[in-house]
């Protein structure tokens, strides 16, 4: 039998393997550069960019480890677009595969003024981040209203040719309600779960860990609740689903892919293995021809769903 | 060398598994592990840390239900040709992990990463200030120092003498001492808060003339309130170096968990300690805005 085809398509960008690395833990790809061969994977999503840099939260602290995963409050710091495009872009360019852009922003002709922005630029495709729990403005405010999303989206498909990428939040009671008016409003692809908003304390001094006393969730603690939520929003839409939250190995991709994911992203396992995702994708190729399925494709949505 | 401010550039992240030579417990809840790494003792400068995973390099593929970050640690000693020593205290589950670890087992190693002490050419006098756990990376420091022709003067402080991870020596008459760190040809002067009752800051304090005249330059390891107060005395008098801590994630700049505030003009608000530090100018630190 030949090599199994890996390729998948989001609107109109073909990717060569359905594994990327998700947005918010690669940084812009200069910090990891030689520690994984990342140019094999199928795209990189890079680090949110605002219009104008940002701070991002207080330190001390961003991050706290939790049993199982890891809970952030970094609050979207970043270089600002115009840096992004001068300073890091050419770096992540030079991996030699798809790189996908993350936009934010406070309204949505914030969101849209970006995406106008990296319009003319070498990337593949963007991601918009309407689910980011750790800013007060923007970010999840918008992902928790299905109208407010779709406003949002609406707004970059206007300002962009590329194909658009909706970045769903998990802290909502609809999220296929969510996804489905992303569609509506012109994605071509949706991306689930961001982080799951959460909370430590220090019991002793009864003050939370984060200096922004609250953060979102991700590691392998989140993964069977986005598991389910991707099998929820792939059942709603038409478009891809673009699964990710705790994937640590292939068997964990693949258990997105099979509900219905099209493509996986890896985050939280690169702060443990720089090569998780290579990993992953090396496995799920071990996969697919050990149990003879010629292509990638024949595996989504291919759930055998019980009684 | 890079100058202040400058990032160690891309790629130069280096990935191993690496053997654990001797795995040793020490007084208090102090671990040594002696890793076999001739190219991190090669290259690495005193102040850099490596970045370890806590498990097995073996079920990298297996999610950990604990310890699912790696643990940074400042490279306590090299030994050459290829020893290199970390010290740590076990305190929570990474820690007990790897204190459970036997010579002949592997560690997984990302590093050296970050930016270690700037050590000037031609330095006369240098004043090593450690207080407590942040004495680990000082056998590395003290040496290069002495190799580059410097006196050393190590001025070291902790809350009681267990929170040191070298044994303290109390002669009968005279003072206090660390007999491992004497050896390296340092001048030693050690307090705790629980017998002498003086912090170690102090120590530096009585000194700064002397000091000041033969130009010495500071190199600090410790909590923040003991770096704060260093920052004060030695603020307009003499050149300080400091090695911060924070909690970090990837431990190479990218997720900006470990940031502290940073004052220099024209450059971000905030630096991380992983990859621009975590060896700082104190001049290049927001010491109002660094929580203690």
């Amino acid at each position: 039998m030949s090599a199994p085809d890996l390729r998948v398509r989001i609107g109109g960008l073909t990717l060569k393997n359905p594994v990327m690395v998700a947005s918010g833990i690669f940084g812009y790809g200069d910090e990891f550069m030689g520690l994984a061969p990342f140019g094999e994977l199928g795209a990189l999503v890079l680090k949110t960019v605002t219009r104008e840099p940002r701070e991002g939260n207080p330190p001390a602290a961003r991050t706290a480890e939790t049993p199982g995963g890891m809970v952030n409050a970094i609050g979207l710091e970043n270089v600002g677009v115009e840096a992004f495009l001068r300073d890091k872009l050419p770096i992540a360019l030079s991996y030699g595969t798809e790189v996908i852009a993350s936009i934010a922003g406070d309204t949505p002709e914030e969101f849209a003024e970006c995406a106008r922005i990296l319009d003319e630029a070498r990337v593949s495709a963007l991601e918009i981040n309407i689910s980011c729990p750790n800013v007060k403005q923007g970010g999840m405010a918008f992902g928790v209203d299905a109208e407010a999303s779709a406003e949002v989206v609406a707004a970059v498909r206007r300002a962009t040719g590329k194909p658009v990428i909706a970045k769903l939040t998990p802290n909502v009671t609809d999220i296929a309600g969510v996804a489905r008016a992303c569609e509506r409003a012109g994605a071509d692809a949706v991306s689930l779960s961001n982080t799951f908003s959460a909370m430590v304390v220090d019991a002793e001094t009864r003050r939370p860990i984060l200096a922004a006393n609250t953060g979102g969730l991700s590691g392998p603690a989140i993964r069977p609740a986005a598991v389910y939520r991707a099998f929820q929003v792939a059942r709603a839409v038409g478009i891809p689903v673009i699964g990710m939250g705790g994937i640590w190995n292939a068997s964990d991709a693949l258990e997105f892919i099979i509900v219905g994911a099209s493509a996986v992203a890896v985050g939280t396992a690169l702060y443990a293995d720089p090569e998780a995702a290579n990993r992953v994708l090396a496995g799920i190729r071990d996969y697919l021809e050990r149990h003879k399925i010629a292509s990638i494709g024949e595996l989504v949505g291919s759930v055998q769903l019980r009684g | 060398m890079s100058g202040p401010g400058a990032a160690a550039p891309p790629g130069q992240a280096r990935r191993a598994r690496l053997p654990i030579r001797e795995s040793a417990r020490l007084h208090d809840a102090h671990h040594r592990l002696t890793l076999a790494a001739p190219e991190i003792a090669a290259s690495a400068e005193p102040g850099q840390f490596l970045h370890v995973w806590c498990h097995p390099p073996e079920e990298l593929d297996r999610p950990p239900s604990a310890a699912i970050l790696r643990r940074p640690f400042s490279i306590s000693r090299v030994r050459p040709p290829d020893g290199v020593e970390l010290l740590l205290r076990v305190r929570g589950t990474g820690g007990r992990m790897l204190a459970a670890k036997r010579a002949g087992e592997s560690l997984d190693v990302i590093g050296p990463l970050g930016r270690g002490f700037r050590i000037r050419e031609g330095l006369a006098v240098a004043a090593v200030v450690a207080g407590g756990l942040g004495l680990a990376p000082a056998p590395f420091l003290v040496e290069r120092l002495r190799d580059r022709g410097a006196r050393v003067i190590l001025l070291v402080g902790a809350a009681e003498d267990e929170r040191v991870p070298f044994l303290v020596e109390r002669p009968r008459a005279g003072r206090a001492t660390l007999p491992e760190l004497a050896a390296l040809g340092a001048e030693v002067s050690f307090v705790s808060e629980a017998v002498e009752g003086v912090l170690v800051s102090e120590l530096l304090e009585a000194r700064l003339g002397e000091l000041m005249e033969q130009s010495a330059e500071v190199f600090a390891i410790g909590p923040r309130a003991m770096l704060k107060r260093l920052a004060e005395v030695t603020e307009g008098c003499l050149p300080l170096q400091v090695s911060l801590e924070e909690r970090m994630a990837c431990g190479v700049g990218a997720c900006r968990s470990c940031v502290v505030p940073a004052r220099a003009e024209g450059r971000p608000a905030y630096q991380t300690v992983c990859r621009e530090g975590p060896v700082f100018d104190a001049n290049e630190i927001d010491w109002e805005r660094l929580e203690a």
